[in-house]
C-alpha cells in the first residue's frame, strides 16, 4: 500500500490546498472592500468534489487489460476561482459583502484545522505501524 | 501556490487603508486653512483630498499562468493616486479676515467634517478587518508547521 499516494492523502492535500487558496482570495476580497468597480472571487471546490463524488464514473471498454483505460474516476481534483459578477452591493459598483467574507473567513479556518488535524491523525497512524506499538 | 501571497495581499491593504487615514487626517488639520496653495501672487485655500483605491493586477509569467488555470488569488489593493475634490469652496462672511475679498467674504476650504468623520470610521473599520484576515493566515500557517508533530 502506497501510504503517501493514498486516496484519503490526495483528498486531504487538495482540499488544504483550496482552503489555503480560498485564504488568499478572502484576504484579497477584503483587503479591496473600498476600491470602486472590484468584483469579488470565490474559490470553487467543495461543489466541484460534491458532484464528482455523486457522478457516477464511466470507463471507456477495455477488451484487452493491456489497453488504456479512460475513466472520470481518478482524475485529480482541481479548485477553482470565480468572480461573481452578478451582483451589486454598493454605489460604486463593488460587490465585497464584509459581513459574509468574515463569516467565510472564520469557516474557513475552521475547516482547515479540521483537515490538519485530520492529516496529523493519520500519520500518526503511519508512525505507529512503523514503530508497532 | 505561494503561501505567503495571503501576508502580501493583507499589508497592501493595511499601507492603503493607513494612507487613506493620513489623508482624511489632513483634511481634518485643515479645514479652516485659508492659505492652501499659492497661486499667481494669490491664496487659495486648502483643498480637500481624496484616495483613489485600485486591485492590483499581479504581473509576471507565474502570475499569467496561475490566472489561466483560474488559480490567481490577487495581488491586494494599492491607492492609484491623490486627487483633488473638485466641489467649490465654501463661501463665508467675515470681514475681520486678513484673507477676505472687498465684499468681505472668504473663501474655506471644502472640507465637510461629517464626511471626514464617516470615511474615517470606514478606514478604521477596514483596516480592522485587515488585521483579523492577516492574523487568520497567520493561524493558518503557523497550525501548517505542525503537520506530522
Amino acid at each position: 500500500m502506497d501510504f503517501f499516494n493514498s486516496n484519503s492523502m490526495n483528498l486531504l492535500n487538495g482540499a488544504i490546498g483550496a482552503a489555503v487558496l480560498r485564504q488568499q482570495v478572502i484576504s484579497n476580497n477584503i483587503a479591496n472592500v473600498d476600491t470602486p468597480n472590484f468584483k469579488r472571487s470565490d474559490v470553487l471546490f467543495e461543489d466541484l468534489l460534491q458532484n464528482q463524488m455523486q457522478s457516477q464514473s464511466f470507463a471507456g471498454f477495455h477488451p484487452d487489460s493491456r489497453h488504456f483505460v479512460f475513466s472520470s474516476g481518478n482524475a485529480p481534483l482541481q479548485s477553482k476561482i470565480v468572480v461573481d459578477q452578478q451582483s451589486v452591493m454598493n454605489n460604486n459598483k463593488n460587490n465585497v459583502d464584509i459581513d459574509r467574507e468574515m463569516t467565510t473567513l472564520a469557516q474557513n479556518q475552521l475547516r482547515y484545522n479540521v483537515m490538519i488535524e485530520q492529516m496529523n491523525n493519520d500519520l500518526k497512524n503511519f508512525r505507529i505501524a512503523i514503530e508497532g506499538r | 501556490m505561494n503561501i505567503s501571497n495571503g501576508f502580501d495581499i493583507s499589508a497592501s491593504a493595511l499601507t492603503a487603508q493607513r494612507l487613506r487615514m493620513d489623508i482624511i487626517a489632513s483634511n481634518i488639520a485643515n479645514a479652516n486653512t485659508t492659505r492652501g496653495t499659492y497661486v499667481n501672487g494669490k491664496w487659495i485655500p486648502y483643498q480637500r483630498k481624496l484616495v483613489e483605491m485600485q486591485a492590483i493586477e499581479p504581473s509576471g509569467f507565474a502570475n499569467a499562468l496561475q490566472s489561466a488555470v483560474n488559480k490567481q488569488a490577487g495581488g491586494g489593493v494599492e491607492i492609484s493616486q491623490v486627487i483633488n475634490d473638485p466641489t467649490p469652496f465654501k463661501r463665508v462672511y467675515d470681514p475681520t479676515n486678513p484673507d477676505a475679498g472687498a465684499d468681505g467674504y472668504v473663501l474655506m476650504p471644502n472640507v465637510d467634517m461629517v464626511k471626514e468623520m464617516a470615511d474615517m470610521i470606514s478606514a478604521t473599520r477596514s483596516y480592522e478587518a485587515n488585521v483579523t484576515a492577516l492574523n487568520a493566515t497567520k493561524s493558518m500557517i503557523s497550525k501548517a508547521l505542525e503537520i506530522g508533530k
